[in-house]
């Protein structure tokens, strides 16, 4: 990346490691037996031949370095580095046999938790092609275990294993915000319906909770794109409503399989052909990755769709047509559990060229795009760590600045909310959108009939 | 089911017209149908903000701001979550419960459907209501409701108040299992999956301990055994113990009151369910990492699925098993160890004869319904079918479908069919 794009006046790496009181309350409770026996049994019980091969494949060569979004933006620092960070945590676990100290575990949760996207992108770097985020989320497990996951994200999963959802939402808060914008939608379309437990539609749609919660609009306008492209649809009233799955990334593997496990058999009850997600990457590898695995469904039960392959056929299909191009220039980030985790980036782009006149791509891009620098359950750490994913996110920051656009596309919750956070932060003037937002914008308000 | 003697078995047809609804409506919305299937029935839209529900081209005398879970009852009514003046309450066939509350949703019925419940909140504070009978005891929250076919009624609840991201109090338990609104003297890290004894007196559900510890607890007690996951508990022998699955050593096994039951280790197992008239226990398992099956009395069958098993269901003498299952991308049923052949793009509930020699099912195939009886698939498609129901002398088959406008009760001769 050119010199004259380098954002400058900003802290250039991280002073300060922040910890919370989830995290120092944890480790305030840890025996050295506790320590030793928890890692031993994670690593010995709980891998087999996958990480035996990774661990003594590693030729500490440091290619993955140059792969890493945190190596670039502190100033190169080696620590920052994927090997760097395993060597900090799993290497040295297994080297003292689990007898790691208590600042040991400090640093190896702010590392396997702040300082790891769980992204993949090292793993392209990599001669051998070490899973790199599997060592990481093996030092989740073992801190989930120890009980020290860092605070809000741990209320996460707690709001997981409690209601389904990841944000305390009630089962009656719920419907009522489903039916609160189906009824401001019909100022648009008056028969507009968010059809509930309709079995035997063609397709469910599910969403991440803080639809609900704090974006109902989104569901506003799904809901019109649905109408409007004639799709028989429907979203469950139950638990299972909600595809995300924060406990995928704290390493609580039990808990993340009963949520995929939820969420599946809510599209079996409702005898739908197809699931399309909405618009955020980690439920899409949660559904169709991680947690589907854990409990024994090789792969997706049903068939499910990230919302931007579902646009795509929408607009090929001609179900939804596009009045008018949208005019800013616009730039796309890959989010990486649907480009480098789906392949679905030139798709992202397709879609992007049908919806607007000025497409500048970034660079690098595609499945060699940067982590937004929130995905992997970091943002969900919260507060107490937003200062340092600032300063981790400074060559992201860089890399965007260097486009020009007037708008960043982020067809991705958790990229979307960390995009506006480097946005601000590095006062980059940009818009940050989802697809959806752009084609709610340009599409014709008419719903589709065969042969029109 | 001895109720299905009441049917007319004799009308080879009765038709209603339904395509007329949408002149007169706005819209309306997907049709439900009684289980004798003299009845269609739709919520529809009247106008702008006014919503009621018509059976067989009659609307209620209600009119509502808002309807939603419109359900057939087993004695033909229909019943139907409705807002007025921003209250809601249940409505069955326009005749509204007393008691009003903020939210409903949730609607339960036993299976004679003497027991009607919902899942109620009222100035933020959450509960069940059966029969109208709202919870003497109301909590902060609320979750995994259930109703017994006794009427009885249990759900986990919200029984210590939590801020924002406590997660120290959340550790300690917030949770517990209410029957019939009173809270159980025991409080878990989680409760899920509750079910009853056939009296209605006694529950049992998976419980967590703490962040890695789970367990069966029954009433109060949490069984001594911990595991590193569970799964639904049943009771089994006339109530008298309780069985589940458990996952221990990375293996999935079946326990019952706190002791290894069967003794084969599974991928997965879960979805029991017992015939009350033989005992035999059967669940959906994996004994193979994305191969699925059943197990019944912990012998695996001769099957295999690549996709899903998501329904299990035995016949009342307990002859006969039924799965409906996913494999290599379609859906159909196996009886008894052995797949059909038919491939669906959705199969519906079965219905399975009293003596098992009889299943019937509705699949869709490029959206056209069919319905299939002992794997023969009647060739007429239809627009919408639902639940079909067999004869109790097996020798008739009604056919509840929608085609070209018309609701159509149809009564098939089996020896037509077979």
């Amino acid at each position: 990346m050119s010199n004259d794009m380098e954002i400058k006046d900003k802290p250039s790496v991280v002073k300060e490691k922040n910890t919370d009181e989830a995290v120092e309350a944890g480790l305030a409770k840890l025996t050295p037996e506790r320590i030793k026996n928890t890692i031993n049994q994670v690593l010995q019980k709980e891998t087999g031949p996958r990480f035996k091969a990774y661990v003594e494949t590693c030729m500490h060569c440091g290619l993955c370095a140059e792969a890493c979004l945190y190596f670039l933006s502190n100033d190169r620092d080696p620590s920052y580095s994927p090997a760097g960070k395993v060597k900090q945590t799993i290497w040295e676990m297994l080297d003292k046999k689990g007898e790691v100290s208590i600042e040991f575990l400090r640093r190896a949760v702010h590392i396997a938790h702040t300082e790891c996207n769980v992204c993949k992108r090292c793993s392209m770097y990599c001669p051998f092609g070490i899973d790199i985020a599997y060592l990481m989320l093996m030092v989740r497990r073992i801190c989930h275990k120890l009980e020290i996951t860092p605070l809000y994200i741990q209320d996460t999963v707690n709001s997981h294993s409690a209601t389904m959802n990841q944000m305390w939402v009630k089962e009656d808060e719920w419907i009522d915000t489903l039916q609160w914008q189906e009824e401001d939608a019909r100022e648009e379309f008056e028969d507009l319906r968010i059809p509930l437990d309709k079995e035997g539609a063609d397709i469910m749609y599910s969403v991440i909770a803080p639809e609900p919660k704090f974006q109902a609009g989104l569901l506003y306008q799904a809901a019109t794109i649905m109408h409007a492209a004639g799709i028989s649809w429907t979203m469950p009233s139950s638990p299972g409503w909600d595809n995300s799955n924060m406990a995928m990334f704290t390493g609580d593997n039990e808990i993340s399989g009963r949520i995929a496990r939820a969420f599946y058999e809510t599209a079996a009850r409702l005898k739908v052909k197809k699931i399309v997600m909405g618009e955020c990457g980690h439920a899409f590898r949660s559904t169709y990755d991680v947690g589907n695995r854990w409990i024994g469904w090789a792969m997706p039960p049903f068939e499910v769709v990230h919302a931007l392959e579902f646009y795509h056929e929408l607009l090929t299909s001609g179900r939804i047509t596009i009045a008018e191009k949208f005019k800013k220039t616009v730039t796309l980030h890959d989010p990486c559990n649907v480009s480098r985790g789906r392949g679905l980036h030139d798709m992202a782009r397709e879609v992007t060229n049908m919806l607007c006149e000025s497409f500048i791509d970034m660079t690098p891009n595609r499945e060699h795009n940067f982590c937004c620098g929130a995905g992997g359950g970091v943002i969900n750490c919260g507060p107490p760590y937003k200062g340092e994913r600032m300063i981790n996110n400074k060559f992201k920051a860089e890399q965007l600045k260097a486009t020009g656009a007037e708008v960043l596309i982020a067809p991705c919750h958790n990229c979307h909310s960390g995009l506006e956070d480097i946005v601000h932060h590095y006062d980059l003037n940009m818009e940050v959108k989802f697809l959806g937002d752009i084609i709610y914008e340009t599409m014709e308000k008419k719903i589709y009939k065969p042969g029109d | 089911m001895e109720e299905n003697k009441s049917f007319d078995w004799s009308t080879d047809l009765k038709e209603v017209p339904v395509r007329e609804w949408e002149d007169r409506f706005t819209w309306v919305e997907e049709p439900y149908v009684s289980p004798d299937g003299e009845t269609i029935a739709s919520i529809v839209n009247v106008e702008e903000g006014v919503f009621t529900v018509c059976e067989n081209g009659e609307t209620w005398d209600k009119e509502y701001d808002k309807a939603w879970n419109l359900r057939p009852l087993p004695d033909g009514k229909f019943a139907a979550c409705v807002s007025s003046d921003e209250e809601w309450t249940l409505s069955i066939s326009g005749n509204e419960w007393e008691n009003w509350f903020d939210f409903i949703w949730n609607l339960q019925v036993n299976q004679d459907g003497s027991s009607l419940s919902l899942a109620v909140q009222k100035d933020m504070e959450y509960g069940m209501a059966v029969n109208d009978k709202p919870w003497d005891q109301m909590y902060e929250n609320i979750n995994e409701m259930v109703l017994s076919d006794t009427g009885s009624s249990a759900a986990v609840v919200q029984v210590t108040s939590m801020v924002q991201a406590d997660i120290e109090v959340f550790k300690n338990g917030i949770f517990s299992c209410a029957v019939n609104g009173k809270a159980i003297d025991k409080k878990f890290l989680n409760i899920w999956d509750i079910s009853f004894d056939s009296a209605g007196k006694n529950v049992a559900y998976g419980v967590r301990l703490d962040r890695t510890k789970y367990s069966i607890a029954v009433n109060d007690t949490a069984w001594d055994k911990q595991f590193q996951s569970v799964w639904k508990p049943l009771f089994i022998s006339g109530d008298e113990s309780v069985i589940a699955p458990v996952k221990e050593g990375g293996k999935w096994m079946l326990y019952k009151d706190g002791q290894p039951f069967w003794n084969k280790r599974y991928n997965q197992i879960w979805h029991l369910v017992v015939s009350q008239k033989t005992g035999n226990i059967a669940a959906i398992a994996s004994d193979k990492f994305g191969k699925w099956t059943i197990a019944e009395n912990d012998v695996t069958w001769n099957m295999a699925a690549d996709q899903m098993i998501s329904d299990l269901v035995y016949s009342k003498d307990g002859s006969t098993l039924v799965a409906v299952l996913k494999d290599k991308g379609f859906w159909t049923l196996a009886v008894n160890q052995k797949k059909w052949n038919l491939g669906a793009d959705k199969v519906f509930t079965p219905c399975v004869s009293s003596d098992g020699n009889i299943v019937s099912v509705v699949i869709e195939r490029q959206g056209q319904y069919f319905l299939v009886v002992n794997n023969i698939v009647i060739p007429n498609g239809y627009d919408f079918m639902a639940t079909p129901v067999i004869s109790p002398d097996n020798t008739k088959i009604l056919q509840k479908a929608v085609k070209d406008g018309v609701y159509q009760r149809l009564i098939l001769s089996m020896d037509k069919i077979l």
